[in-house]
């Protein structure tokens, strides 16, 4: 079993172990991604905020110059041309020449209509000329000449590697993060699951008492645990019940065995004549007979219990099967001194199995008259009530305890009062499994006396319109 | 005597069958698998194919198909092992003509071989006549010489099953499957209690017995006292 059980979990937990390292690699992109995207975007709006900003300062700045008395104007340029590569300006004729400030001369693709563009200067500093892209607005001045004033956007530019440091910085960090998350996520998952596997395992070694945690029931992992429970629940129930079978089957075998085997040992020693040892031979095969019908009902039993049987299903009267079962059983209650009594009131056709109802209803019949006294009475009834058609039988015998009413449909359960009664233990489960399959209901009651129904439910066609119908057609 | 083919896989089984059907008189063909079986019962001459419902190559069910697609009509006796509902079922829907389930008690087997092996026409016949007895099937009525029998109608139809079937050996089990039409008694014993009272009725004090208890097995109804 342990080597089945290495084979099985092994090469489970080196997948499993990729499939985590992929977990977290995934949910690491996914987190860069993201980031990256919000970057991004921040980085497009900061632009475009601030080249909107500087443009309204350059546009403000040209008409404030324009505004300026035309002597005044080449004061203004040179004072704004001054500032340290950062604000270009100049005046220029109609020819584009320049009159004052820094800048070579009127670039080309600027119109001047005192609206911001981005455009590629010649500026004209002490220390030679340098080609800048500067935001720059052009105005026309009164006397024809033009005026531009621009200012660098490599200010911007800064800007923009300061969001690209940033990015960069963060992403380092926000990568490892996210890396951690998708390993502790995975981990605990996985941690999750190996536990699972170790706690399975002590449950398939055999320890049906164990059960799996279960954290929040809402969780889809506490889901399962609780389902699986559930099931363990029912798998130490039927494990039981099944070593309790296992221990009455053992008996009920062992007491005929025993007789056979001592029959047959007496008459091999002692038997003098071939009648004596034919007369042995008889006794020892009504021994293993019994014990063959133990066997007998018992795999009909489980038959029934697993069976999924509908092929036999038809329209059937049960009060024609009751009375089939009464007739048989007639002589037997008058060899006992016991009164069979019959009260047959339905002949609704219920759908059903024939000849197992008919084995339900005369084990009741059987039970009922080996459970009555000498002089008891013995009621067999079919009737109608307002949703199922019932079979009952009741006797006059000792009852049942309310105790044992459960555990006597059980295998081989008898209760205390009827342990002398031959080859009862059966009956009672039989019936119980015929009951299931069909779907009907098995009710026991005391009275005085005992009561076991069968309710079979009416078919309800047609909804309660058809059992409007039904009750408007009694 | 007649001659069976058994068709049945499991060794010590088959041994006992042959056993006591060979010391039984009759003469016997075996076969271990369906294939094997198949072949033999389509050679013919056989007068009852006793198959046993699960067999290696060929299920036994599939070969009694087969045979009567091919209107190989030999009456069919299936054997099967304890526990599935639908079986006994399935078998005759295959077309088999009697189920028996294993353990079954080799006179079992014995007697059904033989309802097989006789099988009753059953004839228009209005009256039927067993030595002194007589049952006039219209009337409903039954006598044994000139003393009228007075019988539930339970015990006419055993008496009438009995004398379609003079000196035969009828089971419980066959009796409750046909006289009562139902399966599975809770205990066999029910029908003995139903026909001793029929054999009350029918062989007064004094008289030669013609229902016989075959011990541990059924009954017979005897023709020729």
């Amino acid at each position: 079993m342990c080597a089945v059980q290495g084979l099985f979990f092994v090469p489970m937990f080196s997948q499993f172990r990729s499939t985590s390292i992929r977990w977290a690699l995934a949910i690491g992109c996914a987190f860069f991604l993201c980031i990256a995207v919000l970057f991004g975007f921040v980085y497009w709006q900061a632009t475009v905020y601030l080249t909107q900003h500087f443009d309204r300062l350059i546009e403000k700045q040209a008409s404030t110059v324009a505004a300026l008395p035309p002597g005044d104007w080449n004061g203004a340029v040179r004072e704004r041309a001054d500032s340290d590569r950062v604000a270009s300006a100049g005046i220029f004729d109609a020819a584009g020449r320049r009159i004052s400030g820094n800048i070579a001369g009127f670039p080309s693709n600027l119109v001047p209509d005192g609206v911001a563009a981005g455009v590629t200067i010649t500026r004209v500093d002490p220390d030679g000329p340098h080609t800048q892209l500067i935001r720059a607005v052009a105005v026309k001045l009164g006397n024809g000449e033009r005026l531009v004033v621009g200012r660098s956007i490599q200010e911007d530019d800064a800007f923009a590697k300061i969001i690209e440091r940033a990015l960069a910085l963060s992403l380092l960090p926000a990568l490892a993060l996210a890396m951690l998350a998708g390993a502790l996520l995975s981990r605990g998952a996985r941690q999750r699951i190996e536990d699972w596997t170790a706690l399975v395992g002590q449950i398939y070694a055999g320890n049906l008492q164990q059960r799996l945690p279960v954290i929040a029931h809402d969780e889809p992992f506490d889901k399962l645990s609780a389902i699986i429970n559930g099931m363990l629940d029912h798998i130490e129930q039927l494990v039981g019940q099944l070593a309790n079978v296992g221990n009455d089957i053992a008996h009920d075998l062992r007491t005929p065995l025993t007789r056979v085997r001592a029959t047959l040992e007496r008459a091999r020693e002692n038997a003098q004549t071939v009648e004596e040892l034919r007369g042995a031979t008889d006794r020892a095969i009504n021994g293993l007979d019994q014990s063959l019908n133990v066997i007998t009902a018992l795999l009909r039993i489980a038959a029934i219990e697993h069976g999924r049987r509908t092929t036999g299903f038809a329209d059937i009267d049960l009060a024609e099967i009751a009375g089939t079962a009464v007739e048989l059983y007639d002589p037997f209650a008058d060899n006992r001194h016991v009164q069979l009594d019959t009260d047959f009131r339905s002949a609704l056709p219920i759908v059903g199995d024939r000849d197992l109802l008919f084995e339900a209803a005369a084990n009741l019949i059987d039970n009922a008259i080996k459970f009555t006294p000498e002089g008891g009475k013995v009621s067999v009834a079919v009737f109608r009530n307002s949703n199922d058609v019932v079979l009952q039988v009741s006797d006059t015998g000792p009852g049942i305890g309310e105790a044992e009413r459960e555990a006597v449909t059980r295998r081989f359960y008898r209760a205390d009062k009827s342990r002398r009664a031959p080859g009862a233990g059966l009956g009672l489960s039989l019936v119980a499994a015929i009951v299931k399959l069909h779907g009907f209901r098995l009710d026991i009651r005391g009275g005085p006396g005992c009561i076991i129904e069968i309710a079979c439910p009416l078919p309800v066609a047609g909804g309660a319109d058809g059992k409007r119908n039904q009750s408007v057609a009694e | 005597m007649a001659k069976l083919l058994l068709i049945e896989d499991d060794e010590e089984t088959a041994e006992e069958i042959i056993g006591e059907l060979t010391h039984r008189g009759y003469e016997l063909m075996h076969a271990a698998t369906g294939t094997d079986g198949l072949d033999l019962a389509r050679a013919g001459g056989h007068d009852v194919l006793i198959v046993d419902r699960l067999l290696p190559g060929l299920d036994g069910l599939a070969v009694i198909e087969t045979l009567r697609r091919e209107q190989i009509r030999t009456p069919v006796l299936v054997l099967s092992a304890l526990g599935a509902l639908d079986e006994r079922v399935k078998g005759l829907r295959a077309g088999g003509d009697d189920y028996l389930s294993k353990p079954f008690a080799l006179v079992e087997l014995v007697a059904r071989i033989e309802a097989l092996l006789r099988r009753p026409a059953e004839g228009r016949e209005t009256r039927l006549r067993v030595g002194p007895l007589e049952l006039d099937l219209i009337e409903r009525s039954a006598t044994r010489g000139a003393r009228t029998l007075d019988l539930s109608p339970r015990e006419f139809r055993l008496l009438e099953y009995m004398m379609r079937r003079p000196d035969q050996m009828v089971t419980r089990a066959m009796l409750f499957e046909d006289v009562w039409n139902y399966r599975f008694v809770p205990d066999s014993n029910l029908v003995d209690v139903h026909m001793g009272k029929l054999r009350h009725k029918v062989d007064a004090p004094g008289e030669e017995p013609l229902i016989q208890n075959v011990r541990g097995a059924g009954f017979v109804l005897r023709a020729d006292v």
